[in-house]
């Protein structure tokens, strides 16, 4: 188990370093000089001047004492300055984080918490009219582009129940009603996508658990239905859902950014977007770095997961 | 019990059917008959609804009407027209991204499934990289560094479905080559291109095409995506997101503006999505269960 943890830790760390090196190299081989960008076409602009802010920006000397600038400042919580106003990025990031992971948190939990039932109970009633509809309803659930639900939520609640959700984030440690009212709506909107995924995942494997010859003999020896469809088949059939469940993050991430647009809260896919329609690379370089490794973090604790629940993968 | 409800001699024989019995699939005729209708929608909709889908001809912020079915947005512009307009976009962007990603990631599953060794370990490690991103996080970032056009987004979309085509090729190039006809064809002197051309393409097209349908379904979706976020298609021009990205600023004057364009999208993915399940049970039923579970195979 020990052996397990480790080599999954170390190539936790080898993946980050490899993202950090190709978000490094694509902000850098970009067409166009970031700090010629930067002063526009400024022909009075001092080569002094330009030089004073490549330094400022950790942009002079070499492409790998730059880089070592970077990561090392990462772990010192120095991650730079933005270029629009000069804040340091490590203090958006202590709002931006939380408000993303709280929102991945509840979209997952809202999607887990309804979509293992409905498939459950898909895959139990098969064939009848329940399946029929939950089926149709999973392709629905991924059709849906999230901001588009987003959206048709905030007009569903404005113009039928009058109530609009608060405009300024409030943190859950100091008003969790406020907090909970903010977060709802953005929630349910991302989360519908991966329900519908966790419900297709969760009826494909309960269907194949449930013909399978040791479920026959706990029906055969007396145990009543219900305890087996949940001690002796549920289980079994959830362990693939998880190793899904860990891809789903990196798309609850991407929804989550795009809807903190909407919803006007300030996480990490609404600091990259901001940033990226203002050209600050410094923030674009370090908010796609802190997503890469949220979604890379929440990979290695589904496997870890993943390892304890399935006796046959620990050995590896 | 009444003459008229014996089996007819003649009907005893199996009928000669049209289509296959494997292909009379209800998910999958459905997702034919919407693809179908949104392509002929983007291909000849502005030759019979004629209405000019960028002049202002009418009065702004209408509802649905017989003259506007969808109603018209705040320059007073026919939003059919533009849902019609944006089919064409969606299309074209889709078709575009995915014969991108077709095209690299083939070769990248192809070369790594049949070489081996340290270009498989290295093509996959890459791969793996890309994985590491969530897919329209990295979309959003490829597209906003090579900035905001529509050219940029197909580029930015056609990159982020690549490794899903490089694992899927690997794995199904890798259990084709343990057939025997591999190992024949190499005896008889054929050499990897033609091994890889003439003998594993032509035996791994069924998971192509399954896959093919369905990231067509992904790319409609971050397409939309990309112009909601100002990151695509530009206006003027009409696409469904940035339609809806639009609509946004006058959801108090006007729903209508949000739902056409929405429900656009929901039905082409839709339309992809029920295709891709159909295809999946007709073609190859080892491919996963649906997108987002097809790229966990490892």
């Amino acid at each position: 188990m020990y052996r397990f943890v480790a080599q999954r830790f170390l190539s936790m760390i080898a993946t980050l370093v490899a993202v950090s090196i190709v978000i490094f190299s694509a902000v850098r081989l970009l067409p166009g000089n970031i700090i010629d960008i930067m002063f526009g076409g400024d022909a009075t602009a001092t080569p002094a001047a330009k030089a004073a802010a490549a330094h400022q920006l950790g942009l002079d000397g070499s492409y790998p004492s730059q880089y070592w600038r970077w990561v090392s400042g990462i772990f010192h919580g120095n991650m730079g300055v933005s270029l629009l106003n000069s804040r340091p990025i490590s203090d958006t990031m202590k709002t931006a984080l939380p408000i993303t992971i709280e929102l991945i948190f509840l979209g997952l939990l809202i999607a887990v918490s309804i979509g293992i039932p409905l498939g459950v109970i898909s895959a139990v009633k098969r064939g009848s009219a329940s399946d029929y509809l939950a089926r149709v309803g999973g392709l629905i659930g991924i059709s849906i582009p999230g901001f588009w639900l987003a959206t048709l939520l905030l007009i569903l609640f404005s113009r039928v129940f009058h109530w609009v959700p608060p405009l300024s984030y409030v943190s859950i440690f100091k008003d969790p009603v406020k907090n909970l009212q903010e977060f709802f709506m953005p929630a349910i909107a991302i989360s519908v996508f991966t329900l519908a995924i966790v419900m297709r995942m969760v009826r494909a494997t309960m269907l194949e658990v449930l013909s399978l010859d040791y479920v026959r003999t706990a029906r055969a020896k007396g145990v009543p239905r219900r305890r087996v469809l949940r001690k002796h088949a549920l289980r079994t059939a959830l362990i693939p859902v998880i190793t899904v469940v860990g891809f789903e993050v990196g798309v609850l991430i991407g929804g989550a950014a795009v809807v903190e647009i909407i919803f006007g809260l300030p996480g990490v896919g609404y600091t990259l977007l901001n940033a990226i329609s203002n050209r600050d690379y410094p923030v674009i370089q370090t908010a796609t770095l802190i997503i890469a490794a949220v979604f890379v973090v929440a990979n290695v604790v589904v496997d870890l997961l993943y390892g304890l629940l399935d006796p046959r993968i620990s050995v590896t | 019990m009444s003459a008229a409800s014996a089996t007819p001699a003649w009907e005893a024989i199996p009928r000669r059917r049209l289509i296959p019995a494997r292909w009379r699939n209800p998910i999958g005729i459905v997702g034919a008959a919407i693809v179908g209708f949104c392509i002929l929608t983007a291909l000849f909709g502005r030759f019979i609804w004629t209405i000019d889908p960028n002049a202002p001809d009418a009065d702004r912020l209408l509802g649905p009407s017989r003259a506007h079915p969808f109603g018209t947005d705040d320059l007073g512009r026919d939003t059919l027209a533009r849902v019609i307009h944006g089919a064409q976009v969606s299309l074209q962007v889709g078709l575009v991204a995915i014969s991108i990603a077709l095209v690299a990631g083939t070769l990248i599953g192809l070369i790594a499934g049949y070489r081996g060794g340290i270009v498989d370990l290295l093509l996959m490690r890459v791969v793996d990289i890309m994985f590491a991103f969530p897919g329209i996080v990295l979309a959003i970032v490829i597209a906003g560094l090579l900035g905001a056009t529509r050219r940029n987004a197909m580029i930015a979309i056609g990159i982020i479905i690549v490794p899903a085509f490089a694992r899927v090729v690997r794995a199904a190039v890798l259990e084709v080559m343990g057939f025997p006809f591999i190992e024949s064809a190499r005896a008889l002197g054929g050499g990897g291109l033609r091994i890889m051309f003439r003998h594993l393409i032509p035996n791994i097209v069924a998971p192509l095409i399954v896959l093919t349908t369905v990231y067509f379904s992904t790319a409609i979706l971050s397409e939309a995506t990309l112009s909601f976020l100002g990151l695509g298609t530009q206006p003027p021009e009409a696409a469904w997101g940035n339609m809806l990205s639009t609509a946004r600023s006058y959801i108090d004057q006007s729903v209508w503006m949000s739902i056409f364009p929405g429900l656009a999208i929901m039905i082409v993915v839709l339309g992809f999505n029920f295709l891709g399940d159909g295809l999946r049970d007709v073609l190859d039923p080892r491919v996963g269960g649906g997108i987002g579970d097809v790229v966990t195979k490892k």
